[in-house]
C-alpha cells in the first residue's frame, strides 16, 4: 500500500518536472554576465600556484603509464564487446545516479532555477528514463554541473596549489576537498545510503572511468601530439576549466 | 504593362545583387561559411592527402588571424622579441595550429554544428558552436576581430579553455627556462614530426 502511494507521488512529481523542465527556459537566469572579449589577452595572468611541481611530474608520469598500460586496453576491449548505445545507457546512469550532488550544489549556491531544472530532470529521467538509463532531456540545455569545489568558489574560496593525484589526476586543493565532501552526497561512495564497500565503491569507479574512456575519441592522446609540454597544457586547461565553472 | 514588369524586374534584381554588399556579414555568417567550407572538403571522398590539406589550409588561414593569436601567446615576451623573431614566431605558430587543428578535425568528418548565440562588443565578438559526433557534444566557441570588411578568429574556446591562454602558459614556461630560440626550435621540431605523422605521445603509446 505504502509503496503504491510512494509510485503515485512519484509518478505525479515526475510529471511536475517535465513540465517544469519544458517550461523552463534553462539556466540562464542564474548566470552572472560573463567577462569583457578582451580581458586577458594583452597582460600574462597569474601563473598557476604548482609549488610541488617536481612530484606532480612524477604522479603525471604514473597516471600516463596507467592510461596506456591498463585503462585504455581495457577501455578498448570494452568497447569491442559493448555496442555503443549500451555505453552510452550507462554513462546516463551514472550522470542520473550523480544527480544529488549537483542538485544540492546549484541550492547551496542560491542557483533557484538550476535547482529546481536538476531535481526535474533528475525525477523524470529515474522514473520515465527507467532509472536514468534514457536521458529524456539529451537535446534540451542542460543547467551548468554544480559541484562542491564549484560551492566553495562562488564562496570565495581560492582555488589553492595544484595537485596531480595518483589514479584520480588533476586536481587544485578546493576542487580536491570539494570533491571528499560530494561523495558524502553522492549514492555510490556515501556512506550513508548504499554503504558499499570500499572495495565496491573503487570497482564501480574504475568502471565508470573505463566506460567513460570508451566514448572517448583518444583526447589524451591529441594533447600529447599537440603539446610542446603536455603537463603544463593539462594543469592549464584543467585551472582554466575549474575556473570558468565556478565564474558560471 | 510589358515594361512595367520588366522594370519591377530589374529593380529586384538589382535589390538581390546589392543586399550582401548592404548587409555586413556577421561574425556568426563568417564563421558558419568557414566551418561549412572545411565540412564539405571533409566529407569529399574524392580528395585525399597533400590537395585536401592544402585546401583545409586555404580556408584556414583565410579566417584565422594569425597574428594577433602569435601576440596574444607571447604575452609580455612579444614586446622583448625582435620584429625578426616575431616574424619567424608568426609563422612557425601558424603552421603548428594548423597542423593540429586540422589533424583534429580529420577524425571528425561525421559531425554537425550547431551554432549557438553571438555576443559582439565593439571589435570583437564570441560565436558559440556546439560540435556533435555521435554522442558526445563539445562546446567550441570562436572569438573573432573586426579587421575591415570581416570577421577573425583570435581564439577557440573549447570546453571553457581558451587555446590562446593555453599555449601562452606552456610556451612562457619554455621562453622562462630555454630562453627564446630554444622555443622556437622546438615548435620547428614539432611541426616537422606531425608534419610526418611521427608525433607519437610521449607516455607509452
Amino acid at each position: 500500500m505504502l509503496s503504491l502511494r510512494m509510485l503515485l507521488m512519484g509518478a505525479v512529481l515526475g510529471l511536475w518536472g517535465v513540465v517544469a523542465v519544458a517550461a523552463g527556459p534553462a539556466a540562464a537566469a542564474d548566470e552572472p554576465s560573463a567577462p569583457p572579449l578582451d580581458e586577458g589577452y594583452e597582460v600574462n595572468g597569474d601563473s598557476v600556484w604548482d609549488p610541488i611541481e617536481p612530484v606532480n611530474r612524477g604522479f603525471f608520469w604514473v597516471n600516463d603509464k596507467l592510461y596506456f598500460y591498463f585503462l585504455k586496453p581495457v577501455a578498448r576491449g570494452y568497447r569491442a564487446a559493448v555496442p555503443e548505445p549500451g555505453r552510452v545507457a550507462v554513462r546516463n546512469v551514472f550522470r542520473n545516479l550523480d544527480a544529488p550532488v549537483r542538485i544540492v550544489n546549484n541550492a547551496l549556491q542560491g542557483k533557484v532555477v538550476g535547482t529546481l531544472d536538476e531535481l526535474a530532470i533528475f525525477l523524470s529521467n529515474s522514473i520515465f528514463g527507467l532509472g536514468g538509463i534514457i536521458d529524456l532531456h539529451a537535446d534540451s540545455g542542460k543547467p551548468s554541473p554544480e559541484d562542491f569545489g564549484q560551492t566553495l568558489g562562488y564562496y570565495g574560496v581560492p582555488a589553492g596549489p595544484y595537485l596531480v593525484l595518483p589514479i584520480i589526476g588533476s586536481r587544485n586543493l578546493r576542487d580536491g576537498a570539494g570533491q571528499a565532501v560530494d561523495r558524502l552526497v553522492d549514492p555510490i561512495p556515501s556512506p550513508y545510503y548504499l554503504k558499499m564497500s570500499q572495495l565496491e565503491i573503487a570497482a564501480i569507479t574504475t568502471g565508470e572511468q573505463i566506460n567513460h574512456l570508451s566514448l572517448d575519441k583518444d583526447s589524451y592522446e591529441a594533447v600529447l601530439r599537440d603539446s610542446l609540454d603536455p603537463y603544463v597544457t593539462i594543469r592549464d586547461a584543467y585551472m582554466q576549466n575549474r575556473a570558468a565553472k565556478v565564474a558560471k | 504593362m510589358r515594361r512595367v514588369l520588366i522594370s519591377v524586374l530589374t529593380l529586384v534584381l538589382a535589390l538581390l545583387l546589392l543586399s550582401p554588399a548592404v548587409a555586413a556579414p556577421s561574425p556568426k555568417d563568417d564563421i558558419r561559411k568557414t566551418v561549412d567550407q572545411l565540412l564539405v572538403i571533409l566529407r569529399d571522398p574524392q580528395l585525399k592527402g597533400t590537395p585536401r590539406r592544402e585546401k583545409l589550409s586555404t580556408v584556414i588561414r583565410a579566417r584565422f588571424d594569425f597574428a594577433t593569436m602569435s601576440q596574444y601567446t607571447l604575452g609580455k615576451y612579444w614586446k622583448s622579441a625582435s620584429a625578426e623573431e616575431q616574424k619567424q614566431f608568426i609563422k612557425l605558430f601558424s603552421d603548428l595550429l594548423e597542423e593540429s587543428y586540422i589533424g583534429r578535425i580529420e577524425a571528425y568528418s561525421d559531425e554537425t554544428v550547431h551554432y549557438g548565440a553571438e555576443r559582439i562588443e565593439g571589435e570583437r565578438a564570441e560565436v558559440a558552436t556546439s560540435v556533435h559526433t555521435g554522442n558526445v557534444e563539445v562546446p567550441i566557441n570562436y572569438r573573432l576581430i573586426r579587421t575591415g570588411d570581416g570577421w577573425y578568429v583570435y581564439d577557440v574556446i573549447v570546453e571553457e579553455v581558451s587555446l590562446i591562454k593555453n599555449y601562452r602558459s606552456s610556451y612562457g614556461e619554455i621562453i622562462r627556462k630555454e630562453g627564446f630560440p630554444r622555443l622556437l626550435e622546438r615548435m620547428a621540431e614539432k611541426i616537422r614530426d606531425l608534419r610526418n605523422g611521427k608525433a607519437k605521445p610521449a607516455g607509452g603509446g
